[in-house]
Protein backbone atom coordinates (compact mmCIF):
# COMPACT_ATOMS: atom_id res chain seq x y z
CA UNK A 1 0.00 0.00 0.00
CA UNK A 2 2.71 2.15 0.97
CA UNK A 3 4.83 1.63 -1.94
CA UNK A 4 1.61 1.98 -4.25
CA UNK A 5 1.07 5.53 -3.22
CA UNK A 6 5.04 6.22 -3.44
CA UNK A 7 5.03 4.72 -6.80
CA UNK A 8 1.95 7.26 -7.92
CA UNK A 9 3.62 10.03 -6.45
CA UNK A 10 7.16 9.48 -8.32
CA UNK A 11 4.87 9.19 -11.83
CA UNK A 12 3.26 12.16 -11.10
CA UNK A 13 6.32 14.40 -10.29
CA UNK A 14 7.36 13.69 -13.84
CA UNK A 15 4.37 15.29 -15.44
CA UNK A 16 4.51 17.84 -12.81
CA UNK A 17 8.57 18.11 -13.77
CA UNK A 18 8.02 18.43 -17.59
CA UNK A 19 4.93 20.77 -17.37
CA UNK A 20 6.83 22.85 -14.75
CA UNK A 21 10.08 22.68 -17.69
CA UNK A 22 7.47 23.72 -20.59
CA UNK A 23 6.26 26.72 -18.80
CA UNK A 24 9.19 27.99 -17.84
CA UNK A 25 10.99 27.78 -21.70
CA UNK A 26 7.78 29.60 -22.91
CA UNK A 27 8.10 32.25 -20.30
CA UNK A 28 11.73 32.85 -20.84
CA UNK A 29 11.05 33.19 -24.51
CA UNK A 30 13.42 29.98 -25.63
CA UNK A 31 10.10 28.22 -27.32
CA UNK A 32 7.76 30.55 -29.99
CA UNK A 33 4.51 30.99 -27.56
CA UNK A 34 2.37 31.11 -30.91
CA UNK A 35 3.13 27.28 -31.51
CA UNK A 36 3.31 26.20 -28.00
CA UNK A 37 1.43 27.82 -25.46
CA UNK A 38 2.40 27.41 -22.20
CA UNK A 39 0.35 25.12 -20.14
CA UNK A 40 -1.05 27.22 -17.83
CA UNK A 41 -2.80 28.75 -20.83
CA UNK A 42 -3.76 25.86 -22.36
CA UNK A 43 -5.43 24.65 -18.98
CA UNK A 44 -7.06 28.12 -18.94
CA UNK A 45 -8.26 27.37 -21.87
CA UNK A 46 -9.51 24.26 -21.22
CA UNK A 47 -10.99 25.12 -18.52
CA UNK A 48 -12.49 28.21 -20.27
CA UNK A 49 -14.65 25.74 -22.60
CA UNK A 50 -15.74 23.27 -19.69
CA UNK A 51 -17.28 26.70 -17.71
CA UNK A 52 -18.37 28.09 -21.18
CA UNK A 53 -20.27 24.68 -21.70
CA UNK A 54 -18.49 24.23 -25.19
CA UNK A 55 -17.31 21.14 -23.82
CA UNK A 56 -20.70 18.88 -24.23
CA UNK A 57 -21.96 19.28 -27.67
CA UNK A 58 -18.57 17.48 -29.08
CA UNK A 59 -18.23 15.39 -26.44
CA UNK A 60 -21.50 14.22 -26.81
CA UNK A 61 -21.13 13.80 -30.74
CA UNK A 62 -18.28 11.90 -30.56
CA UNK A 63 -18.66 9.73 -27.79
CA UNK A 64 -22.18 8.41 -29.45
CA UNK A 65 -19.88 7.68 -32.37
CA UNK A 66 -17.42 5.63 -30.58
CA UNK A 67 -19.77 3.64 -28.04
CA UNK A 68 -22.71 2.84 -30.93
CA UNK A 69 -19.88 1.59 -33.47
CA UNK A 70 -17.97 -0.46 -30.32
CA UNK A 71 -20.86 -1.52 -29.43
CA UNK A 72 -22.20 -3.07 -32.84
CA UNK A 73 -18.89 -4.14 -33.97
CA UNK A 74 -18.03 -6.00 -30.83
CA UNK A 75 -21.48 -8.17 -30.78
CA UNK A 76 -20.66 -8.91 -33.76
CA UNK A 77 -17.32 -10.18 -33.70
CA UNK A 78 -18.19 -11.63 -30.48
CA UNK A 79 -21.02 -13.67 -31.86
CA UNK A 80 -19.16 -14.99 -35.09
CA UNK A 81 -16.30 -15.39 -33.42
CA UNK A 82 -17.71 -17.86 -30.84
CA UNK A 83 -19.34 -19.43 -33.84
CA UNK A 84 -16.14 -19.60 -35.91
CA UNK A 85 -14.18 -21.10 -33.24
CA UNK A 86 -16.51 -23.63 -32.27
CA UNK A 87 -17.55 -24.86 -36.09
CA UNK A 88 -14.90 -25.80 -38.02
CA UNK A 89 -16.32 -25.23 -41.64
CA UNK A 90 -17.46 -21.43 -40.57
CA UNK A 91 -13.79 -21.11 -39.50
CA UNK A 92 -12.25 -22.61 -43.04
CA UNK A 93 -14.64 -20.39 -44.61
CA UNK A 94 -14.13 -16.97 -43.60
CA UNK A 95 -10.87 -17.20 -41.83
CA UNK A 96 -8.45 -16.57 -44.90
CA UNK A 97 -10.33 -13.33 -45.77
CA UNK A 98 -10.43 -12.08 -42.36
CA UNK A 99 -6.39 -12.69 -42.13
CA UNK A 100 -6.64 -10.42 -45.10
CA UNK A 101 -8.82 -7.58 -44.48
CA UNK A 102 -7.30 -7.31 -40.28
CA UNK A 103 -4.56 -5.70 -40.96
CA UNK A 104 -5.48 -3.59 -43.68
CA UNK A 105 -5.76 0.09 -41.71
CA UNK A 106 -8.84 1.26 -41.23
CA UNK A 107 -8.33 4.73 -42.01
CA UNK A 108 -7.44 3.90 -46.08
CA UNK A 109 -10.88 2.78 -46.31
CA UNK A 110 -12.40 6.38 -45.15
CA UNK A 111 -11.73 7.32 -48.99
CA UNK A 112 -14.40 4.78 -50.47
CA UNK A 113 -17.00 4.94 -47.43
CA UNK A 114 -17.10 8.79 -47.80
CA UNK A 115 -17.79 7.70 -51.52
CA UNK A 116 -20.55 5.36 -50.85
CA UNK A 117 -22.28 6.82 -47.73
CA UNK A 118 -21.22 10.69 -47.72
CA UNK A 119 -19.72 12.84 -44.74
CA UNK A 120 -22.18 11.59 -42.02
CA UNK A 121 -22.94 9.25 -39.05
CA UNK A 122 -23.03 6.38 -41.28
CA UNK A 123 -19.28 6.74 -42.84
CA UNK A 124 -17.78 6.77 -39.17
CA UNK A 125 -19.98 4.21 -37.18
CA UNK A 126 -18.81 1.91 -40.37
CA UNK A 127 -15.00 2.61 -39.88
CA UNK A 128 -15.09 2.70 -36.32
CA UNK A 129 -17.16 -0.40 -36.11
CA UNK A 130 -15.09 -2.47 -38.54
CA UNK A 131 -11.50 -0.76 -36.71
CA UNK A 132 -13.36 -2.11 -33.59
CA UNK A 133 -14.09 -5.54 -35.23
CA UNK A 134 -11.32 -7.40 -36.11
CA UNK A 135 -9.24 -7.31 -32.92
CA UNK A 136 -12.44 -8.43 -31.08
CA UNK A 137 -13.30 -11.23 -33.47
CA UNK A 138 -9.66 -12.83 -33.55
CA UNK A 139 -9.43 -12.50 -29.84
CA UNK A 140 -12.77 -14.33 -29.47
CA UNK A 141 -11.55 -17.22 -31.74
CA UNK A 142 -8.56 -17.60 -30.19
CA UNK A 143 -10.42 -17.76 -26.88
CA UNK A 144 -13.03 -20.20 -28.13
CA UNK A 145 -10.48 -22.25 -29.59
CA UNK A 146 -7.82 -22.67 -26.04
CA UNK A 147 -10.66 -23.35 -24.27
CA UNK A 148 -9.69 -25.88 -21.32
CA UNK A 149 -10.67 -29.65 -23.10
CA UNK A 150 -11.22 -31.11 -19.67
CA UNK A 151 -13.89 -28.48 -19.04
CA UNK A 152 -15.48 -29.38 -22.08
CA UNK A 153 -15.01 -32.89 -20.80
CA UNK A 154 -16.27 -32.23 -17.63
CA UNK A 155 -19.79 -30.50 -19.73
CA UNK A 156 -19.79 -33.94 -21.61
CA UNK A 157 -19.86 -36.14 -18.74
CA UNK A 158 -22.21 -33.97 -16.37
CA UNK A 159 -24.86 -34.43 -19.57
CA UNK A 160 -24.61 -30.66 -20.94
CA UNK A 161 -25.46 -30.44 -24.48
CA UNK A 162 -23.18 -28.78 -26.94
CA UNK A 163 -25.27 -25.10 -27.04
CA UNK A 164 -25.29 -25.27 -23.03
CA UNK A 165 -21.86 -26.12 -22.70
CA UNK A 166 -20.88 -23.19 -25.11
CA UNK A 167 -22.79 -20.88 -22.87
CA UNK A 168 -21.64 -21.95 -19.56
CA UNK A 169 -18.37 -23.00 -20.49
CA UNK A 170 -17.05 -22.15 -23.63
CA UNK A 171 -17.86 -18.11 -23.39
CA UNK A 172 -16.54 -17.25 -19.47
CA UNK A 173 -13.57 -19.44 -20.62
CA UNK A 174 -13.14 -17.26 -23.34
CA UNK A 175 -13.87 -13.83 -21.31
CA UNK A 176 -10.31 -12.73 -20.91
CA UNK A 177 -9.24 -13.15 -24.13
CA UNK A 178 -12.25 -11.39 -25.19
CA UNK A 179 -11.66 -8.39 -23.24
CA UNK A 180 -7.69 -8.12 -24.23
CA UNK A 181 -9.00 -7.70 -27.36
CA UNK A 182 -12.37 -5.19 -26.45
CA UNK A 183 -9.65 -3.47 -24.67
CA UNK A 184 -7.61 -2.74 -27.76
CA UNK A 185 -10.36 -2.22 -29.81
CA UNK A 186 -11.44 0.91 -27.48
CA UNK A 187 -8.26 2.88 -27.81
CA UNK A 188 -8.60 1.97 -31.63
CA UNK A 189 -11.93 2.80 -31.68
CA UNK A 190 -11.15 6.62 -30.56
CA UNK A 191 -8.10 6.83 -33.02
CA UNK A 192 -10.56 5.96 -35.66
CA UNK A 193 -13.36 8.34 -34.78
CA UNK A 194 -10.88 11.31 -34.15
CA UNK A 195 -9.30 10.68 -37.62
CA UNK A 196 -13.14 10.17 -38.80
CA UNK A 197 -14.03 13.20 -37.96
CA UNK A 198 -11.13 15.29 -38.92
CA UNK A 199 -11.77 14.09 -42.51
CA UNK A 200 -15.41 14.63 -42.75
CA UNK A 201 -15.26 17.97 -41.22
CA UNK A 202 -18.84 17.94 -39.54
CA UNK A 203 -18.28 18.38 -35.49
CA UNK A 204 -16.68 16.30 -32.71
CA UNK A 205 -13.59 16.64 -30.87
CA UNK A 206 -11.78 15.40 -33.54
CA UNK A 207 -13.03 18.38 -35.72
CA UNK A 208 -12.47 20.76 -33.57
CA UNK A 209 -8.72 20.24 -33.15
CA UNK A 210 -8.31 20.57 -36.50
CA UNK A 211 -9.99 23.62 -37.10
CA UNK A 212 -8.33 25.14 -33.82
CA UNK A 213 -5.63 24.34 -36.00
CA UNK A 214 -6.55 25.97 -39.59
CA UNK A 215 -7.93 29.03 -37.83
CA UNK A 216 -4.84 29.31 -35.84
CA UNK A 217 -6.01 29.27 -32.08
CA UNK A 218 -3.17 26.92 -31.06
CA UNK A 219 -4.15 27.96 -27.84
CA UNK A 220 -7.49 26.05 -28.00
CA UNK A 221 -6.08 23.58 -30.16
CA UNK A 222 -4.04 22.00 -27.52
CA UNK A 223 -7.09 22.73 -24.82
CA UNK A 224 -8.83 19.72 -27.21
CA UNK A 225 -5.81 17.88 -27.17
CA UNK A 226 -5.82 17.76 -23.69
CA UNK A 227 -9.60 17.25 -23.43
CA UNK A 228 -9.29 14.12 -26.16
CA UNK A 229 -6.26 12.54 -23.92
CA UNK A 230 -8.52 12.97 -20.46
CA UNK A 231 -11.54 11.13 -22.64
CA UNK A 232 -9.20 8.52 -23.51
CA UNK A 233 -7.54 7.77 -20.01
CA UNK A 234 -10.97 7.67 -18.71
CA UNK A 235 -12.45 5.17 -21.06
CA UNK A 236 -9.13 2.81 -20.28
CA UNK A 237 -9.75 3.52 -16.50
CA UNK A 238 -13.41 2.71 -16.47
CA UNK A 239 -12.85 -0.09 -19.00
CA UNK A 240 -10.46 -1.22 -16.35
CA UNK A 241 -13.07 -1.10 -13.44
CA UNK A 242 -15.39 -2.88 -15.89
CA UNK A 243 -13.09 -5.94 -16.17
CA UNK A 244 -12.60 -6.29 -12.61
CA UNK A 245 -16.04 -6.94 -11.67
CA UNK A 246 -16.44 -8.86 -15.26
CA UNK A 247 -13.66 -11.49 -15.21
CA UNK A 248 -12.38 -11.08 -11.44
CA UNK A 249 -10.61 -14.77 -11.97
CA UNK A 250 -8.30 -13.58 -14.85
CA UNK A 251 -7.03 -10.56 -12.85
CA UNK A 252 -4.20 -11.32 -10.93
CA UNK A 253 -4.73 -10.02 -7.65
CA UNK A 254 -2.38 -8.53 -4.63
CA UNK A 255 -3.96 -10.46 -2.27
CA UNK B 1 -19.72 -65.14 -6.41
CA UNK B 2 -19.25 -61.89 -7.99
CA UNK B 3 -18.51 -63.69 -10.93
CA UNK B 4 -22.33 -65.02 -11.28
CA UNK B 5 -23.87 -61.66 -11.05
CA UNK B 6 -25.29 -59.81 -13.98
CA UNK B 7 -22.11 -57.54 -15.13
CA UNK B 8 -23.55 -53.87 -14.77
CA UNK B 9 -20.77 -52.33 -17.01
CA UNK B 10 -19.16 -54.40 -19.71
CA UNK B 11 -16.23 -53.31 -21.87
CA UNK B 12 -15.82 -56.30 -24.77
CA UNK B 13 -12.57 -56.52 -26.84
CA UNK B 14 -12.01 -52.57 -26.46
CA UNK B 15 -9.00 -51.93 -28.24
CA UNK B 16 -7.29 -48.13 -28.85
CA UNK B 17 -4.69 -47.67 -31.01
CA UNK B 18 -3.36 -43.99 -32.03
CA UNK B 19 -1.89 -42.35 -35.24
CA UNK B 20 -1.23 -43.71 -38.45
CA UNK B 21 1.37 -45.29 -40.38
CA UNK B 22 4.79 -46.13 -38.75
CA UNK B 23 3.81 -43.48 -36.22
CA UNK B 24 0.79 -45.75 -34.90
CA UNK B 25 0.99 -47.15 -31.45
CA UNK B 26 -1.62 -49.57 -29.60
CA UNK B 27 -2.02 -48.69 -26.52
CA UNK B 28 -5.10 -51.24 -25.74
CA UNK B 29 -4.62 -54.64 -26.43
CA UNK B 30 -7.70 -56.52 -26.31
CA UNK B 31 -9.26 -55.77 -23.51
CA UNK B 32 -12.29 -57.75 -21.94
CA UNK B 33 -13.80 -56.56 -18.07
CA UNK B 34 -16.89 -56.35 -16.21
CA UNK B 35 -18.34 -54.59 -13.41
CA UNK B 36 -20.56 -55.36 -10.82
CA UNK B 37 -23.32 -53.11 -9.84
CA UNK B 38 -22.33 -51.93 -6.62
CA UNK B 39 -18.87 -53.09 -6.18
CA UNK B 40 -15.75 -51.05 -6.29
CA UNK B 41 -13.52 -51.98 -9.12
CA UNK B 42 -9.84 -50.69 -9.73
CA UNK B 43 -7.68 -51.10 -12.30
CA UNK B 44 -4.11 -50.85 -12.03
CA UNK B 45 -1.42 -50.90 -14.33
CA UNK B 46 2.25 -49.60 -15.28
CA UNK B 47 2.44 -45.79 -16.17
CA UNK B 48 1.63 -45.14 -20.07
CA UNK B 49 -0.67 -48.52 -20.26
CA UNK B 50 -3.65 -46.80 -21.14
CA UNK B 51 -5.52 -47.06 -18.05
CA UNK B 52 -6.74 -43.53 -18.17
CA UNK B 53 -7.81 -43.98 -21.80
CA UNK B 54 -9.91 -47.26 -21.29
CA UNK B 55 -11.63 -45.15 -18.13
CA UNK B 56 -12.59 -42.62 -20.76
CA UNK B 57 -13.99 -44.85 -23.05
CA UNK B 58 -15.64 -46.61 -20.36
CA UNK B 59 -17.35 -43.07 -20.15
CA UNK B 60 -18.27 -42.64 -23.40
CA UNK B 61 -16.03 -39.22 -23.65
CA UNK B 62 -12.91 -41.34 -26.36
CA UNK B 63 -14.22 -43.47 -28.86
CA UNK B 64 -12.65 -46.99 -28.96
CA UNK B 65 -10.62 -47.87 -32.28
CA UNK B 66 -12.80 -51.56 -31.88
CA UNK B 67 -14.77 -53.02 -29.16
CA UNK B 68 -17.99 -52.41 -27.76
CA UNK B 69 -19.04 -50.58 -23.89
CA UNK B 70 -22.43 -51.86 -22.68
CA UNK B 71 -23.81 -50.07 -19.51
CA UNK B 72 -27.06 -51.51 -18.15
CA UNK B 73 -27.68 -53.46 -21.26
CA UNK B 74 -27.29 -50.64 -23.82
CA UNK B 75 -24.16 -49.56 -25.55
CA UNK B 76 -22.37 -46.56 -24.84
CA UNK B 77 -21.38 -44.21 -27.47
CA UNK B 78 -21.69 -40.80 -26.07
CA UNK B 79 -21.58 -40.14 -22.08
CA UNK B 80 -24.32 -41.89 -20.76
CA UNK B 81 -26.95 -40.54 -18.42
CA UNK B 82 -25.90 -42.42 -15.21
CA UNK B 83 -22.07 -42.41 -15.54
CA UNK B 84 -19.79 -39.69 -14.35
CA UNK B 85 -16.10 -39.29 -15.38
CA UNK B 86 -14.28 -37.86 -12.22
CA UNK B 87 -11.38 -36.04 -13.65
CA UNK B 88 -7.35 -36.44 -12.15
CA UNK B 89 -6.86 -32.82 -12.86
CA UNK B 90 -9.14 -31.14 -9.88
CA UNK B 91 -7.70 -27.84 -10.83
CA UNK B 92 -8.76 -27.93 -14.58
CA UNK B 93 -11.91 -29.21 -14.29
CA UNK B 94 -13.21 -26.56 -11.88
CA UNK B 95 -14.82 -23.39 -13.27
CA UNK B 96 -12.92 -20.44 -11.55
CA UNK B 97 -15.46 -18.18 -12.93
CA UNK B 98 -18.48 -20.01 -10.66
CA UNK B 99 -18.27 -19.86 -6.54
CA UNK B 100 -17.90 -23.44 -5.12
CA UNK B 101 -21.59 -23.63 -4.72
CA UNK B 102 -22.14 -23.08 -8.76
CA UNK B 103 -19.23 -25.26 -9.44
CA UNK B 104 -21.33 -28.27 -7.66
CA UNK B 105 -24.28 -26.89 -9.01
CA UNK B 106 -23.06 -27.61 -12.84
CA UNK B 107 -24.10 -31.03 -12.05
CA UNK B 108 -27.64 -30.73 -11.78
CA UNK B 109 -28.61 -27.43 -13.06
CA UNK B 110 -29.59 -28.15 -16.74
CA UNK B 111 -31.90 -31.16 -15.61
CA UNK B 112 -35.23 -30.56 -17.15
CA UNK B 113 -37.89 -28.76 -14.65
CA UNK B 114 -34.80 -27.86 -12.19
CA UNK B 115 -34.75 -24.38 -10.62
CA UNK B 116 -32.32 -22.26 -9.45
CA UNK B 117 -33.02 -22.30 -5.85
CA UNK B 118 -33.51 -26.34 -5.95
CA UNK B 119 -30.28 -26.58 -7.33
CA UNK B 120 -28.05 -24.64 -4.87
CA UNK B 121 -30.05 -26.85 -2.21
CA UNK B 122 -29.12 -29.90 -3.91
CA UNK B 123 -25.69 -29.10 -4.43
CA UNK B 124 -24.80 -27.68 -0.62
CA UNK B 125 -26.11 -31.03 0.45
CA UNK B 126 -23.66 -32.60 -0.95
CA UNK B 127 -21.10 -29.70 -0.01
CA UNK B 128 -22.03 -30.88 3.20
CA UNK B 129 -21.18 -34.47 2.42
CA UNK B 130 -17.91 -33.83 1.98
CA UNK B 131 -17.05 -31.16 4.68
CA UNK B 132 -17.29 -28.00 2.56
CA UNK B 133 -20.25 -25.89 3.44
CA UNK B 134 -18.54 -23.70 4.76
CA UNK B 135 -16.44 -22.56 1.82
CA UNK B 136 -19.90 -22.93 -0.28
CA UNK B 137 -19.26 -18.50 -1.70
CA UNK B 138 -15.57 -18.96 -2.26
CA UNK B 139 -14.07 -19.71 -5.44
CA UNK B 140 -11.94 -22.94 -6.27
CA UNK B 141 -8.61 -21.06 -6.49
CA UNK B 142 -8.58 -19.40 -2.55
CA UNK B 143 -9.45 -23.30 -1.68
CA UNK B 144 -6.37 -25.64 -1.09
CA UNK B 145 -5.86 -28.82 -3.41
CA UNK B 146 -7.22 -31.44 -1.03
CA UNK B 147 -10.70 -29.30 -0.99
CA UNK B 148 -10.81 -28.71 -4.71
CA UNK B 149 -10.72 -32.35 -5.26
CA UNK B 150 -13.47 -32.61 -2.90
CA UNK B 151 -15.46 -30.27 -4.78
CA UNK B 152 -14.74 -32.27 -7.50
CA UNK B 153 -16.02 -35.56 -5.76
CA UNK B 154 -19.03 -33.26 -4.47
CA UNK B 155 -20.41 -32.11 -7.96
CA UNK B 156 -19.52 -35.71 -9.49
CA UNK B 157 -21.56 -37.38 -6.56
CA UNK B 158 -24.81 -34.05 -7.57
CA UNK B 159 -25.60 -35.78 -10.72
CA UNK B 160 -26.34 -39.16 -8.49
CA UNK B 161 -24.48 -41.48 -10.81
CA UNK B 162 -25.03 -44.63 -10.96
CA UNK B 163 -21.04 -45.82 -11.34
CA UNK B 164 -18.87 -43.01 -10.66
CA UNK B 165 -15.42 -43.92 -13.17
CA UNK B 166 -12.55 -42.14 -11.19
CA UNK B 167 -9.29 -41.16 -13.07
CA UNK B 168 -6.57 -41.23 -10.57
CA UNK B 169 -8.54 -38.69 -8.64
CA UNK B 170 -6.24 -38.53 -5.00
CA UNK B 171 -2.71 -38.75 -7.02
CA UNK B 172 -1.97 -34.72 -7.21
CA UNK B 173 -2.52 -34.26 -3.37
CA UNK B 174 -0.50 -34.73 -0.38
CA UNK B 175 -0.01 -38.03 1.02
CA UNK B 176 -2.27 -37.05 4.50
CA UNK B 177 -4.95 -35.46 2.52
CA UNK B 178 -4.73 -38.60 0.44
CA UNK B 179 -5.67 -41.19 2.83
CA UNK B 180 -8.52 -38.58 4.10
CA UNK B 181 -9.84 -38.61 0.88
CA UNK B 182 -10.05 -42.15 0.44
CA UNK B 183 -11.71 -42.63 4.08
CA UNK B 184 -14.39 -40.04 2.50
CA UNK B 185 -14.64 -41.74 -1.03
CA UNK B 186 -14.88 -44.93 0.91
CA UNK B 187 -18.23 -43.77 3.14
CA UNK B 188 -20.01 -41.92 0.29
CA UNK B 189 -19.55 -44.88 -1.19
CA UNK B 190 -20.87 -46.85 1.69
CA UNK B 191 -23.70 -44.67 1.88
CA UNK B 192 -24.85 -44.17 -1.80
CA UNK B 193 -24.33 -47.38 -3.22
CA UNK B 194 -23.02 -46.30 -6.54
CA UNK B 195 -20.94 -48.87 -8.50
CA UNK B 196 -16.50 -47.36 -7.91
CA UNK B 197 -14.21 -48.01 -10.34
CA UNK B 198 -10.80 -46.08 -9.66
CA UNK B 199 -7.90 -45.97 -12.31
CA UNK B 200 -4.59 -45.38 -10.36
CA UNK B 201 -0.88 -46.69 -10.05
CA UNK B 202 -0.87 -46.78 -6.80
CA UNK B 203 -1.18 -50.21 -5.10
CA UNK B 204 -1.73 -49.37 -1.78
CA UNK B 205 -4.54 -47.41 -2.83
CA UNK B 206 -6.09 -49.62 -4.77
CA UNK B 207 -5.90 -52.57 -2.26
CA UNK B 208 -7.35 -50.34 0.36
CA UNK B 209 -10.58 -48.82 -1.49
CA UNK B 210 -10.99 -51.82 -3.81
CA UNK B 211 -13.60 -55.08 -3.42
CA UNK B 212 -11.81 -56.27 -6.67
CA UNK B 213 -8.58 -55.35 -8.63
CA UNK B 214 -7.72 -55.66 -12.62
CA UNK B 215 -4.07 -55.45 -13.39
CA UNK B 216 -3.26 -54.25 -16.66
CA UNK B 217 -0.16 -55.38 -18.55
CA UNK B 218 2.26 -52.73 -20.30
CA UNK B 219 1.18 -52.15 -23.51
CA UNK B 220 -0.64 -53.17 -25.65
CA UNK B 221 -2.40 -53.94 -22.40
CA UNK B 222 -4.36 -56.53 -21.11
CA UNK B 223 -5.65 -57.54 -18.48
CA UNK B 224 -3.38 -59.81 -16.86
CA UNK B 225 -5.52 -60.35 -13.81
CA UNK B 226 -9.15 -59.82 -11.94
CA UNK B 227 -8.14 -60.39 -7.68
CA UNK B 228 -10.51 -60.06 -5.08
CA UNK B 229 -9.58 -58.85 -2.32
CA UNK B 230 -11.35 -60.23 -0.10
CA UNK B 231 -10.40 -57.86 2.91
CA UNK B 232 -13.59 -56.88 5.16
CA UNK B 233 -15.12 -53.91 5.63
CA UNK B 234 -15.02 -50.95 7.31
CA UNK B 235 -11.61 -50.75 6.06
CA UNK B 236 -9.41 -48.31 8.37
CA UNK B 237 -6.47 -45.90 7.22
CA UNK B 238 -4.27 -47.91 9.74
CA UNK B 239 -5.01 -51.18 11.24
CA UNK B 240 -6.17 -52.37 7.13
CA UNK B 241 -3.21 -51.60 5.40
CA UNK B 242 -1.34 -53.28 8.36
CA UNK B 243 -3.06 -56.45 7.95
CA UNK B 244 -1.75 -60.21 6.57
CA UNK B 245 -4.15 -60.39 3.78
CA UNK B 246 -3.54 -56.63 2.41
CA UNK B 247 0.14 -57.41 2.62
CA UNK B 248 -0.01 -60.38 0.76
CA UNK B 249 -1.72 -58.52 -2.37
CA UNK B 250 0.57 -55.60 -2.15
CA UNK B 251 2.79 -58.34 -2.79
CA UNK B 252 1.45 -59.89 -5.79
CA UNK B 253 0.43 -57.36 -7.48
CA UNK B 254 3.14 -55.18 -7.04
CA UNK B 255 5.57 -58.31 -8.32
CA UNK B 256 2.86 -58.90 -11.89
CA UNK B 257 4.03 -54.81 -12.34
CA UNK B 258 7.37 -55.17 -11.98
CA UNK B 259 7.75 -58.40 -13.97
CA UNK B 260 8.94 -60.38 -10.80
CA UNK B 261 7.98 -63.46 -9.64
CA UNK B 262 6.00 -63.78 -6.87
Amino acid sequence: MKSSTMEKALGAMTIVVILAALEMAVRSGYVNAALTPSPSVVLAKTAGIVVAGSLWEPLRSTLYLLFTAYLLGSFLAIGLGLLMGRIQALYDLFEPLIEFLRPLPKPALLPPLILFLGLGDAMKLTVVGMGVFFPVLVNTIQGVRGTDPVKLAVARTLGHSRASALVSVVLPSALPMIFAGLRVSLGLGLILVVIAEMLAGTGGVGYLIIDMQRSFQVANMYAWILILAVIGFSLNYLFLQLERRAIPWAIPSSS
Amino acid sequence: MLNMVQPYLELSGIQKTFGTGLLQTEALGHIDLSVVEGEFLAIVGPSGCGKSTLLQIAAGLTPASAGTVHFNGLAVNEPPLGIVYLFQQYGNSLFPWRTVLANVAFAVEHKPGMTRDRARAHSLRYLEMVGLADVAHRYPWQLSGGMQQRVTIARALAAEPRILLMDEPFSSVDALTRLELHALVLDLWTRHRFTAVLVTHDVDEAVFLADRIAVLSSRPSKVSKVIDTALPRPRDSISTSESARFLSLRHEILSMLLGRPA
